[in-house]
C-alpha cells in the first residue's frame, strides 16, 4: 500500500460514467467535486453537473447508496471551479471521447493541479500515449487510465492502464483506492485498443450476431444456445443487446475498427446488418426504445413476448425452441460444440472464433490469462472466462477443431500443449504463464475467499443446506449451501453444531457464503408444502426451531459476525439481527419481507428490531415511537437499498461496518470477529415495557387510513393487525414487563394464525409461482 | 345367485346427509334436481337395473358377443334393453339440456352408474363409452361438429367410442402410428389399426361415432404429435340420415377373461373420412378430458361389482346351512345354522360392506366436486373442487377397482365350492371386475399419476383440498364424546399420511424411483384415510340422528357398526403401509435382473 492516500476526488465530466463514478466515490464516504462545462444558455453555470446529480437521485438502479452520499458531491463547472482541483488527491477525467478536447483539458489541469496527485482518464478507446502527448514529465508520472464499466456502482470491473512513465506509487495508490474504497476489482491492462473486456466482448457480440444471420438461426434459438449453456448472461446475445441498447453497436464498432490494425480479426468480422440499421433508424433501440430484438406486445390488454424475425424483420410471438438438452445445457461446452445440427453449428460459430480471438490478445492486451478471464467475468458477467472455457473444452481438442475450421490457433494455445490453463497444485490455484510455467493466482492482501479455502481443506461439518469451514486464526465460517441459500431445518441444525464446535475448539463464528445472494430467507417451497398437507405442528416446529437456533447464536459465549451481501431477506435478515456485529458488503439488500407472503417475521425478527429501535439513541424515548417505527418498516416489507440504507432502517447498528469490495468481505468480517474475542460477554436478555391494546389501536388507525387510500388490501390489514399485536406486547400494558421469551411466543402464535389463513397461503403460493407478491 | 337391490338408503344418506356440507357451497344449475326428484330417479334406475339389466347379466356372460360378416352381434336381449335404456333418457343423464340431455348432477348420476355396473357391467360399457366420447367432443369439438353429433349421441341413437390403443402402444401413446391425411374440404382421411376398442362395433345403435387418435403427416414424434379425429361408422347425410359405410369397422373381437358381453374390437380404418376435434397435435389434451371422467367411471365399476358381490354373498350366507354357531345353536329347527353366524364369514361380509359404503361416500364427495368445478358459486370453491378432483381421480380409479376385485373374491369364498363353479354366477364378478384394474390406465399408472403429477403439482396445492378439511375435522371433533375415539384413530392414520407425503416429496425430488417405489402403497393409504374421514363424519351424523330420535334406528346403528369395523379391522393395516413407504426402493431395486 502506498503512503499517499486519497481524501478528496475530482471527477470532470458529468455524463453517465463521470456522474456514476462521482456517486460511487461519495458512496464510499469520500467528498467529490463533480465538474462539467458551462451550459450555453441559462443563468446557472453549474447546471450540467447539478442536473446530473438530480437525475441520479431518480435513476434506477440507483447510483447513490443513500441520500447522505449525494450530499458529498460538490458540483461546479470547469471555467469557474477548475482551481479547486488543487485540493483533490485524484482527478478523474470522464469527458467526451475526443482526443483534442481531452488534451485541452489536460493542458488546463496541468496549470492548476497539485503535482504528485493522480490524474486518470476513463477513456475506453484512446491510447494513453496519445492522451499525454505534449504534457510535462511530471504530468505523465501522475497519469494513468482507469476504465470503469457502466454502471460504475454495480459493475465490479476496472481496467487500469499504466503508461511507461506512470509512477508506480501513484498507480498503486489509485488501484488500492478503487479496490478498497470503490469496491472494484482491478485488472491491469496494457495500452492497447479497447483494452481487454470491450475488445473480447465486442468481438463476441459481433460474431454472435453475424452467425445468427449467416446460419439462419432465430433470435430465440441464438439466445438459447448462446446464453445459459455458454455460461454468459441468461439473456443471451440478442437479449443483452436489447439491454445495453442496439444503437450502441455502431459506436462500439466504429471506435474499435478505427484503432485496431486492419488485419485484426475483429476488423475482418465487423459489419452492419440492414435490418439492425433500420431498427435503430425507426427507434427500435432495445428496452429503452420502442422495442428491440424482443418486445412485450400489450395490444388488446394482453402481454405477449415477441421476437424479431431476422429474415422478414417482423415481430412474431417468441418461441421457446427447447433445443439444448442434457449436459450441453449445463455447461458442458465440449458437448455443446459437438452437437449435430443448428445447436452445434451455432455454438461453434460463436465460441470457435471468440475463444481464438480472446486467446490471441495475451500478452498484448494483458499479461496473463487471468487478466482476460477476470475482465470477462467482472465486466461482461460471464460465468467462466475464455481460458476457463478453453480448459472445459480441452485446449488440445479446441486447437484441433480451430485448425480444421481454418481459424487461427493463437500462440499461447500452441504453447499450453496437452496441459490446461489452470490447475490446482498443493491446494493453490495456478495459471499457465506466457513463460510456459505455472504461477499461483495471487489475491490482493486482505482478500480471503471461501473458494480458495475449499481448494485446500475439507469442511468441519456439512449437511444438505449448510457447512462449516475453518477460515484460520480460530474462526469458523458458517456457509449456507442450499438452493438459493434458503434456510431450513438443516441450517438450524448446523447452527447448533457450529455453536458446539466454536465453544470447544475455536474463538469466533462468521456467517458468510459466496452464493449469488446471502440468503433470500426461509425455504418457502417447503413451507407451503407443509401447509398444504396441514402439517401445522411441523410448521410450528420449524418456527420454534428457528427461534431457538437464532437465540442460541445470540447468547453463544463467543462473538458472532454476519457478513451479508446481495439479498438478505426474511430469515436471512433475522440471522443478522441476532449477530453481535454485522460486516456488510455495501451492496446488501436486507429487510423483513414476510408480510409480502402474508406472515410476520417468526424467527425473532420482530423482537430484535424492536430492541434495536428502542436502543437507538437518536430515536425518541418511550415505547410507542420504537413500536411505530418497527411497525412501519415491517408492515410495508421495506427492503434496504444498500448497507448504508440498512443502517438508516435499523437493520444494521451504527457500530456495524461496511466493506465496499465483495472479495474483502470474509477477511473484514473475520478481523472484526477476532477484535471482539478478548473480554467478550454475551448480550443481556432484553425486557420490554410495551403499550398493549391501546398501542395496537393506535397502529390500527394508521392501517385504516392506508386502507382508505387504497394502499392496503384487506389481507394487509389482517397481517398488520397480527404484527401490531406482537409489537405492542399482546395483552400487556405499560406497567408490566414483557420478557424476550414472551415476545417470541407472541410471534409464534401470530405466525401460526397467519400460516393457517388461506389468503396467506395464496400469497406464499403466488410468490413461489411468479416471484411477485400477491395483493389480496 | 346374482342378487341385487340398489342400496338406495345408503345412497340417499350420502347425497342428502353426509355431503350436503362438504364445503363447496351451493351449486348452480341443478335446481330441477331437488331431493324428491333425486329419490325418484334412484328408484327408477333401480327398477331398470334390477328388472332389465340384471336378468341379462349371467346369460350375456355365457353367450358373449360374436362377429358376423364384419358386424358385431351383442347377446340376446341387449338390443331391447338398450332401447329401454335410451327411452328412459338414461343415455344423456349428465349431458347438458341444450343437447337434449337431462343435465343431472354427477353426484346423482354416479349412483345410477354404480347400479348399472352392479347389475350388468358389460352392458354399461356401451352407453358409457358414448358418454366419454361426448365429454371430449363437447369440450374440444367445433360448434358444427357438436351441433350435428351431440343430440344424436345424447339420446343414444348413435353410440361412441374412444380409439387409442394400437398393438405396439398402450400406456405409451407417443408411439402410435395411425395416420390422418388432410383433404381440401377440411376433412381428413384416417388410416390405421386399433386394438382393444371397447364397444368398437355393435348392433345396439344405428351409427357409431369413433374418436380416433392419429398423426398428421407433418406431426412431430412422440405425444406432442397426436391429434384427435371424429370418424363415423356410417357417413351421415346432411339431414342426419345414414349414408355410405366409412370403412371404419371391426376385423375381430377379443376372447377375454370376463366382460364377455362387451365387444372388445380390433378396428381397421382405411381412408375413413373424419374431422379434427380440437387443435392439431393437441389430441392428447382432448383425450384426457374424457380420460379423467372415465377414470372415475371405472372406479364406479369396482364399487358396482363390490356391491352386487356383497349382496349375493349375504344372500348365500343366510341361506346356506352348515355347522353350528360357536355361541350356541341359532337355527334349532334346521339341520344346521346358516353360515352367517360364523365370525370368519362375518369378517368377509363386513369387509365388503365397509369397502362399499366407504367407497360410495368417497365417490359422492368426488362427484360433488366434479359438479362444483363448474357449478360452485364461489371461484375459490371451483378452484378447490378442481384440485380435489385432480388429486382423487387416480385414487378412485385404482383403490375402488382393487377393493371391488377383492370383494368379488370374498364373495366366491363365501360361496366356497359353489362359488368356484359357474352356475352360482359369482365367479363372473371376479372375472368381470379384473379388467377395471387394468384399463383406462393400469392401477400402477394411477399410483404414478398420483405421486408423480398430482402430489408435486404447484408445491402440493392439490393436496390442500383434501388435507385441510380432514385436519380441520380432526381438530373440531377430537373431544367429541361419541366419535372422539374414532377421530383419534383417524388422526393417527392422517399423521402417517402426512409423514408419507413429506417423505415421498422429499425423496422423490432427488430420486423419482423412490417416489415410484412408494406410489402404490401411498395411493392406498390416502384412499383409506379418505374413507376413514367420511366414515368418521358418517358416524357423527348417525349419533346425532340417534340422539334426536329416528324411525330408522336400524340404518344408523348399522352404519355405526360398519364404521367401527372399518376402524377396528381395515384402517390399521392400511396405516401400516407407512412402514412400507418409508422402507424405500432398495429391497425391490437391489435384486439384479439376472436373479429374477
Amino acid at each position: 500500500m502506498s503512503d499517499k492516500s486519497i481524501k478528496k476526488v475530482c471527477v470532470i465530466g458529468a455524463g453517465t460514467m463521470g456522474a456514476g463514478i462521482a456517486a460511487q466515490v461519495a458512496n464510499a464516504g469520500i467528498p467529490v467535486l463533480l465538474l462539467d462545462i458551462v451550459p450555453k444558455d441559462g443563468d446557472n453555470r453549474n447546471a450540467v453537473a447539478e442536473g446530473a446529480v438530480k437525475k441520479m437521485l431518480k435513476t434506477q438502479p440507483a447510483p447513490f447508496m443513500s441520500k447522505r452520499a449525494a450530499k458529498l458531491v460538490e458540483t461546479g463547472n470547469i471555467e469557474d471551479d477548475l482551481g479547486k482541483v488543487a485540493e483533490c488527491d485524484w482527478i478523474v477525467e470522464a469527458i467526451i471521447e475526443r482526443l483534442d478536447i481531452k488534451q485541452d483539458l489536460y493542458a488546463k489541469l496541468e496549470e492548476v493541479r497539485t503535482a504528485g496527485t493522480a490524474v486518470s482518464s476513463n477513456t475506453s478507446t484512446i491510447p494513453l500515449a496519445q492522451l499525454t502527448d505534449g504534457r510535462s514529465d511530471a504530468f505523465k508520472n501522475d497519469f494513468l487510465i482507469t476504465h470503469f464499466f457502466n454502471p460504475p456502482r454495480y459493475m465490479k470491473l476496472i481496467e487500469i492502464v499504466a503508461g511507461p512513465q506512470s509512477d508506480a506509487a501513484t498507480v498503486a495508490m489509485v488501484s488500492d483506492f478503487v479496490d478498497r474504497k470503490l469496491g472494484k476489482n482491478v485488472v491491469n491492462a496494457e495500452d492497447s485498443p479497447g483494452f481487454i473486456a470491450n475488445r473480447v466482448g465486442t468481438f463476441w457480440i459481433q460474431q454472435s450476431v453475424n452467425a445468427a444471420f449467416d446460419l439462419g438461426v432465430t433470435v430465440e434459438e441464438a439466445d438459447e444456445i448462446g446464453g445459459r449453456p455458454m455460461g454468459v448472461p441468461n439473456t443471451g446475445i440478442f437479449g443483452l443487446i436489447d439491454l445495453i441498447g442496439i444503437d450502441l453497436m455502431p459506436h462500439l464498432m466504429k471506435s474499435l475498427t478505427s484503432t485496431l490494425p486492419a488485419d485484426d480479426p475483429y476488423v475482418k468480422i465487423a459489419r452492419s446488418e440492414k435490418l439492425i440499421e433500420d431498427m435503430i433508424e425507426s427507434g427500435y433501440t432495445g428496452r429503452k426504445g420502442k422495442g428491440g430484438f424482443y418486445r412485450i406486445n400489450r395490444e388488446g390488454g394482453g402481454k405477449v413476448k415477441e421476437a424479431k424475425d431476422l429474415k422478414s424483420g417482423e415481430y412474431r410471438a417468441a418461441a421457446r425452441p427447447g433445443l439444448v438438452r442434457g449436459s450441453a445445457a449445463k455447461g458442458d461446452l465440449g458437448k455443446l460444440i459437438e452437437m449435430k445440427g443448428k445447436v452445434g453449428d451455432y455454438a461453434w460459430a460463436v465460441l470457435g472464433p471468440t475463444l481464438s480471438y480472446a486467446a490471441s490478445i495475451v500478452p498484448e492486451a494483458t499479461k496473463t490469462v487471468v487478466g482476460v478471464d477476470d475482465a470477462m467475468k467482472l465486466g461482461y458477467n460471464w460465468k467462466m472466462g475464455p481460458f476457463e472455457m478453453i480448459d472445459k473444452i480441452g485446449p488440445a481438442k479446441l486447437r484441433e477443431k480451430l485448425a480444421s475450421s481454418d481459424l487461427p490457433v493463437p500462440a499461447i494455445l500452441e504453447q499450453v500443449g496437452d496441459k490446461t490453463f489452470y490447475r490446482v497444485e498443493n491446494g493453490k490455484r495456478q495459471y499457465f504463464g506466457t513463460d510456459g510455467e505455472y504461477h499461483d493466482v495471487e489475491r490482493p492482501e486482505g482478500v480471503l475467499l471461501l473458494e480458495d479455502i475449499k481448494l485446500s481443506s475439507e469442511p468441519l461439518a456439512k449437511n444438505g443446506s449448510a457447512a462449516l469451514w475453518d477460515v484460520g486464526d480460530g474462526v469458523v465460517a458458517l456457509e449456507f449451501t442450499g438452493k438459493m441459500n434458503a434456510l431450513d431445518e438443516q441450517v438450524m441444525r448446523m447452527i447448533g453444531k457450529a455453536i458446539e464446535l466454536v465453544k470447544s475448539d475455536y474463538k469466533a463464528l462468521v456467517i458468510y457464503n459466496e452464493g449469488s445472494n446471502f440468503s433470500a430467507g426461509a425455504n418457502l417451497g417447503l413451507a407451503i408444502f407443509a401447509m398444504n398437507i396441514a402439517a401445522w405442528s411441523e410448521v410450528e416446529k420449524t418456527v420454534k426451531g428457528g427461534q431457538d437456533a437464532y437465540k442460541a447464536l445470540k447468547y453463544a459465549p463467543f462473538p458472532v459476525v454476519s457478513a451479508p451481501f446481495g439479498l438478505a431477506l426474511g430469515g436471512g435478515c433475522e440471522i443478522l439481527l441476532h449477530s453481535d456485529a454485522i460486516q456488510a458488503h455495501a451492496e446488501t439488500y436486507t429487510g423483513l419481507v414476510e408480510t409480502g407472503v402474508g406472515i410476520i417475521p417468526g424467527w425473532g425478527g420482530c423482537n430484535e428490531m424492536l430492541s434495536r429501535w428502542m436502543a437507538n439513541p437518536r430515536h425518541p424515548k418511550g415505547p410507542m415511537p420504537a413500536v411505530s417505527k418497527v411497525f412501519e418498516i415491517v408492515s410495508t416489507a421495506t427492503v434496504a437499498k444498500s448497507a448504508a440504507d440498512a443502517k438508516e432502517l435499523g437493520f444494521l447498528r451504527h457500530k456495524d461496518e461496511i466493506t465496499m469490495n465483495r472479495d474483502r468481505l470474509l477477511y473484514d468480517a473475520k478481523q472484526r470477529a477476532l477484535a471482539m474475542v478478548d473480554g467478550y460477554t454475551a448480550p443481556e436478555k432484553p425486557e420490554y415495557r410495551l403499550p398493549g391494546p391501546t398501542g395496537k389501536a393506535a397502529l390500527k388507525l394508521a392501517v385504516d387510513s392506508f386502507r382508505k387510500q387504497g394502499m392496503a388490501t384487506p389481507h394487509d390489514e389482517t397481517v398488520a393487525a397480527e404484527l401490531a399485536y406482537v409489537l405492542t406486547g399482546g395483552n400487556t400494558d405499560i406497567t408490566e414487563i414483557v420478557t424476550e421469551d414472551q415476545m417470541l411466543k407472541l410471534e409464534r402464535e401470530a405466525f401460526m394464525r397467519l400460516a393457517r389463513n388461506p389468503k396467506s397461503q395464496a400469497r406464499v403460493e403466488h410468490m413461489l409461482e411468479t416471484g411477485k407478491p400477491l395483493r389480496n | 345367485m346374482q342378487v341385487y337391490e340398489a342400496p338406495i338408503r345408503d345412497m340417499r344418506f350420502n347425497l342428502e346427509e353426509l355431503h350436503n356440507d362438504d364445503g363447496f357451497g351451493d351449486l348452480e344449475g341443478f335446481e330441477d334436481f331437488d331431493e324428491d326428484m333425486r329419490a325418484a330417479i334412484l328408484e327408477e334406475a333401480n327398477k331398470l337395473c334390477r328388472d332389465v339389466l340384471l336378468p341379462l347379466n349371467w346369460p350375456g356372460d355365457q353367450q358373449g358377443c360374436r362377429i358376423e360378416n364384419g358386424v358385431v352381434r351383442t347377446p340376446d336381449g341387449f338390443q331391447e334393453a338398450y332401447k329401454q335404456f335410451c327411452e328412459g333418457g338414461w343415455a344423456g343423464l349428465v349431458v347438458d339440456q341444450k343437447w337434449g340431455g337431462q343435465g343431472a348432477p354427477h353426484s346423482l348420476a354416479k349412483m345410477v352408474e354404480e347400479m348399472s355396473c352392479s347389475t350388468n357391467l358389460s352392458f354399461g360399457l356401451y352407453p358409457g363409452l358414448t358418454g366419454g366420447a361426448m365429454v371430449s367432443l363437447e369440450a374440444y369439438g367445433s360448434d358444427e361438429l357438436k351441433n350435428f353429433y351431440m343430440p344424436k349421441m345424447a339420446n343414444g341413437e348413435w353410440a361412441g367410442t374412444m380409439c387409442l390403443t394400437e398393438s405396439h402402444c398402450g400406456t405409451d401413446l407417443g408411439m402410435l402410428r395411425t395416420k390422418a391425411e388432410p383433404q381440401d374440404d377440411g376433412s381428413y382421411l384416417v388410416s390405421g389399426n386399433k386394438i382393444f376398442i371397447s364397444a368398437g362395433d355393435h348392433d345396439l345403435a344405428e351409427n357409431i361415432i369413433h374418436l380416433v387418435l392419429a398423426r398428421l403427416p407433418d406431426a412431430p414424434a412422440g405425444v406432442k404429435g397426436i391429434s384427435l379425429f371424429l370418424v363415423p361408422k356410417y357417413l351421415p347425410n346432411e339431414d342426419g340420415s345414414l349414408g355410405n359405410h366409412n370403412n371404419a369397422g371391426p376385423t375381430a373381437i377379443e376372447h377375454k377373461m370376463g366382460l364377455k358381453a362387451s365387444a372388445t374390437c380390433q378396428m381397421t380404418f382405411d381412408g375413413s373420412k373424419g374431422w379434427i376435434v380440437g387443435e392439431p397435435n393437441r389430441g392428447l389434451e382432448a383425450m384426457f378430458a374424457m380420460m379423467n371422467t372415465e377414470r372415475v367411471a371405472v372406479g364406479m365399476q369396482g364399487l358396482g361389482v363390490g356391491e352386487i358381490a356383497y349382496q349375493s354373498a349375504v344372500y348365500y350366507a343366510k341361506d346356506r346351512l352348515q355347522g353350528r354357531s360357536l355361541s350356541g345353536v341359532k337355527n334349532p329347527d334346521g339341520p344346521a345354522d346358516p353360515i352367517i353366524v360364523h365370525p370368519d364369514v362375518r369378517r368377509m361380509l363386513m369387509t365388503m360392506r365397509a369397502y362399499n359404503e366407504g367407497c360410495r361416500s368417497v365417490a359422492t364427495w368426488v362427484s360433488r366436486a366434479i359438479d362444483a368445478e363448474h357449478a360452485a358459486k364461489e371461484p375459490e370453491a371451483r378452484e378447490r373442487a378442481k384440485d380435489f378432483v385432480a388429486l382423487m381421480t387416480p385414487v378412485v380409479k385404482a383403490l375402488f377397482t382393487d377393493l371391488g376385485h377383492e370383494s368379488a373374491h370374498h364373495a366366491v369364498q363365501v360361496y366356497g365350492g359353489h362359488g368356484y363353479i359357474q352356475e352360482s354366477g359369482v365367479e363372473q364378478f371376479a372375472r368381470d371386475a379384473r379388467i377395471a384394474q387394468i384399463y383406462e390406465g393400469a392401477n400402477g399408472i394411477q399410483a404414478l399419476d398420483l405421486v408423480g403429477r398430482k402430489l408435486p403439482d404447484r408445491m402440493g396445492r392439490n393436496l390442500r383440498a383434501f388435507f385441510h378439511p380432514v385436519s380441520q375435522f380432526i381438530e373440531d371433533n377430537a373431544q367429541d364424546e361419541h366419535i372422539g375415539k374414532l377421530v383419534a384413530s383417524l388422526q393417527q392414520s392422517f399423521g402417517a399420511l402426512q409423514l408419507s407425503t413429506g417423505h415421498i416429496a422429499q425423496k422423490g425430488m432427488k430420486d423419482p424411483e423412490e417416489a415410484a417405489a412408494a406410489a402404490y402403497e401411498y395411493l392406498h393409504l390416502l384412499g383409506f384415510v379418505a374413507m376413514a374421514y367420511v366414515f368418521a363424519k358418517s358416524a357423527k351424523i348417525a349419533h346425532q340422528k340417534l340422539a334426536e330420535g329416528t324411525d330408522e334406528e336400524q340404518f344408523y346403528k348399522a352404519k355405526l357398526t360398519t364404521v367401527q369395523f372399518f376402524f377396528d379391522r381395515l384402517l390399521p393395516p392400511a396405516t401400516a403401509k407407512f412402514m412400507a413407504i418409508k422402507s424405500g426402493k432398495a429391497s425391490m431395486m437391489d435384486m439384479p435382473e439376472d436373479a429374477f
